[in-house]
């Protein structure tokens, strides 16, 4: 079974790409060949609570609400350097190792 | 000067997907994001285009006879076909959207540099706004495409001056040091909500009135969401098009228009996502030079409107306004556009307000309220030049030329835009 990661923001159109795109290009570096990435609407979100390849939630706004999955803020893919880009995507790659 | 012609004019015949596709890779050229990448963005960028203008055939073809039918039914002049985002097809698909892109960088640096404003603007999808704004004056001063681009110019320009009046309330609320909101329609949402609910704070009886926005979600919820929203808004329109329509027909156009609604409201959006897809890549390595450049001084960094969306109090007030909207854009004379694709752009509004009203639903839906009427007007009213827009990039032409006319709040109905639009419109 492949494991997934869902990038959620609010519109589903411009933020979550940025994220998405560099969290692809780090899997494919990573040889994770069965990561899924995919990004979404955060209105959408229950739909994909239930899956059972579901590993990650990455979030580009504040949300107000707790999962079951670890809940990473993408806000550094946005307005980090590339040093705290990095250091984000160490901890996406230690956290996907574990399942 | 003929060969340029003659070179110019083959270009505009390509159409926008593919003009686009060739800017798009030409740019990730220059900005070094190896040729893959640059391909790969090109073409998706050019398929999102197209894609939404066929979605935009689809909602025409539904959209256009009922509301002439409204119209000669019951003499209303609610004539004007919403396709909101639509306008993003405009935005890169006009054939200054190269030249734009690059102006506002330079400026932007340099106002950097100067001290002139303290918005970086790395988030170079939310040009469209500018960009669009630029196809409209293009389209009213007759194809100028350099007026085009010192429209966009000032009225980005302008958005990074108000961003810089909100950054930091934006920070504080979201809790995301560091960025900025120059989007369009959304940071001048925040501009007016500043008086409005200081005069809101001091009347009696609203100033505490609040509402649960759990609550709201939990029993309207579905509503808010677009699918439904524009399914229920197509069958209400349907009714009063077709009610007295005899039999089983006029039942079957009435549904039909329920779900071509719908469609335009699940698709339009995703069709702006996919132009997205293949942009954002291309003009990353721009965003993370910009950024290393100015990593000593206290920068705020441009991010999307889509990042105040977190608040529950921001899906709780768009619920309720997306009826009220409707209802007064219906009632309002002189407004000639129901509103429908363009309740989209609401909760981002809501987004750029609820920091002020500190969550507060009753006053962001009033807020709210207030903003969106000189939308409406002058969504009307500009109505003409951003259907010529369409029209000069070969869209919907031949529905164009029977009388269709295509409108929007976001941009359409800008008010910014529209002061920056006749100003423009002096040199047509």
């Amino acid at each position: 079974m492949g494991r997934l990661i869902v990038v959620a923001c609010g519109a589903g159109i411009n933020t979550s790409t940025i994220a998405e795109d560099s969290i692809r290009e780090r899997m494919a570096k990573e040889g994770f060949a069965d990561v899924e990435v995919k990004r979404i609407l955060m209105a959408d979100i229950e739909g994909y609570l239930t899956r059972d390849d579901l590993v990650m939630i990455v979030s580009m706004m504040k949300i107000f609400r707790t999962f079951d999955v670890p809940v990473f803020q993408g806000m550094p893919f946005l307005i980090g350097s590339q040093d705290e880009k990095n250091v984000l995507l160490d901890k996406i790659v230690e956290a996907i190792k574990k399942v | 000067m003929g060969f340029l012609s003659t070179a110019v004019g083959w270009l505009l015949g390509l159409g926008s997907s593919v003009i686009v596709m060739i800017v798009l890779i030409i740019l990730g050229l220059v900005f070094r994001v190896g040729w893959q990448k640059a391909v790969r963005g090109g073409i998706t960028t050019g398929v999102g285009l197209a894609g939404l203008f066929l979605v935009v055939n689809v909602i025409i073809s539904a959209l256009q006879p009922a509301v002439a039918e409204m119209a000669t039914r019951f003499g209303l002049t609610k004539t004007i076909v919403d396709v909101n985002w639509a306008d993003a097809g405009i935005a890169w698909g006009w054939p200054g959207v190269a030249g734009l892109i690059v102006s506002l960088l330079v400026v932007n640096i340099l106002m950097v540099v100067l001290k002139m404003t303290k918005t970086l603007w790395t988030d170079v999808w939310s040009y469209w706004h500018g960009s669009a704004l630029a196809g409209f004056v293009w389209a009213a001063t007759g194809g100028n495409v350099f007026l085009g681009i010192l429209a966009g110019v000032l009225y980005l320009v302008a958005g990074s001056l108000m961003s810089d009046m909100t950054a930091k309330k934006y920070q504080e609320f979201n809790d995301m040091p560091g960025i900025g909101v120059p989007c369009g329609t959304t940071v001048q949402a925040s501009l007016f909500a500043m008086p409005v609910v200081w005069l809101l704070d001091r009347v009696p009886g609203i100033k505490d009135w609040d509402a649960s926005p759990e609550g709201i979600k939990k029993r309207f919820g579905l509503v808010g969401e677009p699918g439904v929203l524009g399914f229920l808004l197509g069958v209400i329109i349907g009714i009063f098009a077709y009610g007295t329509t005899a039999g089983d027909l006029g039942l079957t156009k009435i549904l039909g228009l329920g779900m071509n609604v719908a469609v335009m409201m699940m698709i339009l959006p995703r069709m702006v996502s996919i132009i997205a897809e293949g942009i954002v890549p291309i003009t990353m390595s721009i965003v993370q030079y910009m950024r290393e450049r100015f990593k000593d001084r206290e920068i705020y960094v441009a991010v999307d409107c889509a990042v105040l969306l977190g608040h529950p109090a921001v899906m709780a007030s768009t619920i309720i306004l997306f009826p009220l909207l409707v209802l007064l854009a219906a009632a309002l004379p002189g407004v000639n556009m129901l509103p429908i694709a363009s309740l989209a752009v609401v909760p981002f509004w809501a987004g750029a307000v609820v920091p002020y009203t500190k969550g507060n639903v009753i006053k962001t839906v009033i807020v709210l309220l207030l903003y969106a009427i000189p939308f409406m007007y002058f969504s009307t009213w500009m109505v003409d030049s951003q259907t010529e827009a369409y029209s000069m990039m070969g869209q919907f032409s031949e529905q164009i030329g029977q009388g269709l006319k295509l409108g929007s709040w976001d941009m359409g109905g800008d008010i910014l835009g529209f002061f920056i639009r006749q100003i423009f419109g002096l040199f047509s």
